[in-house]
Formats: structure tokens, sequence, C-alpha cells
């Protein structure tokens, strides 16, 4: 493989973008379903019958 | 076991900001390489993400076997956490690596073993993920996804090495393995923080799997009440 | 070890029993091979180059039903929790099974080639060195085959779960199998066959031990 690349930044720009993208998405999706079961818990604790 | 853990929280700003930093550093002051140009820079996040790809699966594949020998299910909740990172890891690496090869060698993929082995990792996977996602018997689900799991990660060397042997009669190329020391730097630092990004998410997305266990295992519950205006259900033995 | 051949005769049985299924499997397959060629064109030569490749894609989309129905009869009426009741522990049960399940797909191996030399001009000499691919190529469809196509077949989504779990474990199977066997029928000249075939043994050799060593726990209760 011999000669230089030039340029090429889009694409060094499209590889950082879809890292933060993928993994941006990812944690907001984990927070999100953390909010979700945690509501879904404190419903149902409060449809707990009485101790 | 309601909020979220500190630890998991902390880990992953931390993980971001170095994350930050590193990638920073790799896009605007280290110099550029001799023979690839700015294209080498995709390197400060494709290297990262490659190791941190494969230790998250193989924290999967700790955990199931962890699983099988205890029957913890603090141990399916990470299963299930790490599997999910590790595909979607995987899947980011197959995209940048994409993106990669398209400067490099012209075309969307080369059929690189690495990058060709975890392509057919996310499938193997993301396909255990979707066996979870169809089994109800929440005991079953976990010895299941444990067992292929761990025939899963086991499998994965054999098709590393028949993908490479069934390469290399093809095309002598490879993806550069060296990178000289000026370098070291922003790939140290975004090694470590995607690290201690994946370890955080993990641990939440771990918490996620127990309450949502909890709540499955849960016995039933009485209807909710009704609108106001009508008598509340009387506390009582059910 | 006499419970092993009990255990094989039983599904080898079942499977003689259903024969009409087999039929249908066999016919499935042979349809797989023919449609390859309309995505290809009427070129006799790309057809030949890329034989063994239909082969074995057509068999291993075959071994999906097979392996599949594998598993259907011990659904029915809970055959398998009485299965497990019997003596014999549930890695002999395993065995058994897969071993049937491996002369199953040999059978449909080997059923196959005269399509293939047929269809793509794809004929060879070298039968002997043909059997030994199929032979070692099913022994490892079969072994991971049966481990999973016990769990799935106790799903809601079976049919597109086995496929889905199956396709990537056994991507060196593919490669090792369709590469053995275009040596097999375009010729052989730098020695490259043994290699290949030792690839196929060492992943049987790993899945079986696995699968032996994992059923116990697929089948519990």
């Amino acid at each position: 493989m011999s000669g230089v690349i030039e340029g090429g930044w889009e694409f060094v720009v499209a590889a950082y973008a879809v890292s933060a993208a993928v993994l941006g998405a990812y944690a907001a999706s984990v927070l999100l379903r953390f909010r979700g079961e945690r509501a879904r818990a404190d419903d149902e604790s409060e449809r707990m019958p009485s101790r | 076991m309601r909020a979220p853990s500190v630890r998991s929280i902390a880990l992953v700003a931390l993980g971001a900001a170095l994350l930050l930093v590193g990638s920073w550093w790799g896009l605007v002051k280290a110099p550029g390489e001799v023979f690839m140009g700015d294209v080498q820079r995709i390197m400060y996040v494709h290297v990262p993400t490659a190791w941190n790809a494969m230790l998250a699966l193989t924290f999967a594949f700790v955990c199931a076997l962890f699983f099988l020998l205890t029957n913890a299910w603090q141990w399916d909740d990470r299963l299930e956490a790490a599997m999910e990172m590790g595909v979607v890891l995987s899947l980011l690496l197959c995209m940048q690596g994409s993106i990669w090869a398209k400067p490099t060698w012209g075309v969307w993929w080369d059929w690189d073993p690495r990058l060709t082995t975890t392509a057919v990792m996310v499938f193997a996977f993301g396909g255990i993920l979707a066996l979870r996602a169809f089994v109800d018997d929440p005991v079953k689900r976990a010895v299941w996804s444990s067992v292929a799991c761990i025939v899963a990660f086991v499998d994965v060397p054999i098709v590393y090495f028949s993908v490479k042997w069934w390469n290399s009669l093809h095309q002598a190329q490879s993806t550069p393995q060296t990178v000289s020391s000026a370098f070291h730097w922003p790939l140290r630092i975004n090694a470590f923080g995607t690290l201690f990004l994946w370890v955080g998410l993990v641990g939440l997305r771990a918490q996620v799997a127990a309450l949502r266990r909890r709540g499955e295992m849960a016995p039933p519950l009485p209807e909710k009440r009704k609108a106001a205006g009508r008598a509340p259900v009387t506390g009582g033995a059910l | 070890m006499k419970a092993l051949f009990v255990a094989f005769r039983k599904d080898l049985l079942l499977q003689w029993r259903g024969k009409t299924q087999a039929v249908a499997i066999f016919a499935f397959g042979a349809a797989t091979l023919l449609l390859f060629s309309f995505a290809i064109g009427p070129d006799s030569s790309a057809l030949r180059q890329h034989a063994a490749g239909f082969l074995w894609l057509g068999l291993l989309l075959a071994s999906t039903l097979s392996l599949a129905e594998s598993f259907e009869r011990e659904m029915e009426e809970q055959a398998l929790e009485g299965l497990l009741l019997l003596p014999a522990c549930a890695r002999t049960l395993y065995y058994g099974k897969a071993m049937a399940n491996w002369a199953q797909l040999a059978l449909l191996g080997m059923a196959l080639v005269p399509v293939m030399i047929v269809l793509y001009d794809a004929g060879t000499l070298r039968l002997l060195s043909l059997l030994a691919v199929i032979l070692l190529g099913t022994a490892g469809l079969s072994a991971p085959g049966t481990l999973h196509a016990a769990m799935t077949s106790q799903t809601r989504a079976r049919q597109t779960l086995l496929p889905l779990l199956l396709f990537p474990l056994v991507v060196p199977v593919l490669l090792a199998a369709v590469k053995a066997t275009s040596l097999v029928i375009l010729g052989d000249p730098m020695e490259q066959f043994g290699p290949w075939i030792t690839l196929l043994g060492a992943f049987a050799v790993v899945h079986w031990s696995l699968g032996g060593l994992l059923f116990g726990r697929v089948v519990e209760d």
C-alpha cells in the first residue's frame, strides 16, 4: 500500500460523530428505561396491600 | 434500589469526560500520520472501542459462568446488561471500521478478520438478546442465555481463526497494527474513558434488569383504585 | 454406554417413522439449490465455481427444519419431562439426539450432492473426500444445533430463533466446508484440503464437548 491519503476529514468527523451518537443514544435509553422501571415499581408498591 | 447507583453515574460522567479530552487531543493536538494523514485519527476512537467491546463480552461470559455456578440473580442482571453493552460496542465498531475502510481501501467492507468476527459477534449475542425477549420464565431465560453466551463466546476465537485463514487466501492487506508513541496518550485516555463509560452503563442497566425482574416475579396485585369519588378498597389481607 | 445406544436408537426410530418429513426437507433443500441457480443465472462456469457454497447454504437452511423437528415430538404431551425421569442422564439424551440429528443431516447432505452435480455441473471423482467433508460438516452443525433446538423449541418464536442463534455460531463450519468442498470439485493444487478438514474436526470436538456439558442445565426444571 503506497501513497498518502489526502484530506479525509469528513470520514474522521463521521466516525467521531457516529461514536458520540451511538454511545449517547444508548446511555439515554438506559436512563429512560431506568426511570420507566422505577416508576412502575413505585406504582406497584403503592398498590401493594398495606402491611 | 430506587435510585440509580451513584458509583455508576460517576463512572459514566468520568468516562464521558475522559472521552472528550482524549478525542480533542486526538483530533486537534496529535500530529497527522505519515501515510494515512488525518484519516488515522479515527484510530483514537476505533481502537478503544475494539478493546472495550471485547472486554464487555468477556465480562458477559464471566457473568454467564458465575450465574450457572451460583444461581444468583445479580449475575443474570449483569449478563443482560453486559451482553447489551457488548452488542452496542460491537455494532459501533463495525460502523467505525466501515467509515475507516472507505477512504483507506476504497470499499465499505473489506472482510478484515477482526471486523468480520465482530460482525458475527453482533449477530451471535444479539440473537441471545432476542432469545431473552421470547422466554417468559425468568429462570429458564437466565439459564438459557448463560448457556448460549458461553457457547457463543467459546466460538469467537474459532470464528476469528477461520475467517482469518479464509481471507488470507484472497487478500494480503491488513489493518495497520502499530501505533507510534506520539499517539499513545489520546489512545490511552479514550480507552479508559470508554472503559469507565461502559462499566457505569452496565451498572445502571443491571439495575434496570433487576427492577424489571422483581416486577415479573412479584405476586399479582389488586386492581388500581377507581377514579376519586368511589370508596377506596379497604386494606386487608388478600 | 448402553443408555447412549438406546437413546440414539429411539431418535433414529422416531426419524424413520417420520420419514415423510425427511423427504419434504430434502425437497426443500433441492428447491433452494434450484433457486440459487436462478439467482446467479444460467452461467455454467459461475455456477460450478460456487456450487460448494450453494450446497452448504442449502444444507444449512434445511438443517434448521430438521433440527427444530427433532424436538417437536418432545414438546407434545410433555415427553421431555418423561424422558428426564428415566435413569439415563441428560448428557446421554443429548448425545443420542445429536447423533441421530447428525445421521439425518449427513444423509440429507449426501442426497443433495447428486442435485448439485446435475444443476451446477459440479461432478467429482473424489467421493470419499466429499463424504469426509459432509460427515464432519454436519457433525459441526448437529452439536450446537441440538443444544439450541432444545432451548428454542420451548419458546414462542421457535422458527425464527433457531436460525438466528445457530447461523452466527456455525460460520466456521460454513467457511471450512465450502472451502473444502470447493477444493474437491474444482481441484486442489496446493493441498489445502487437509487443514480445512482439521478445522472442521476441531470445531466438532469443541461443540460436542460443550453441548454435553451444558445440555443438562438447558432441560432441567
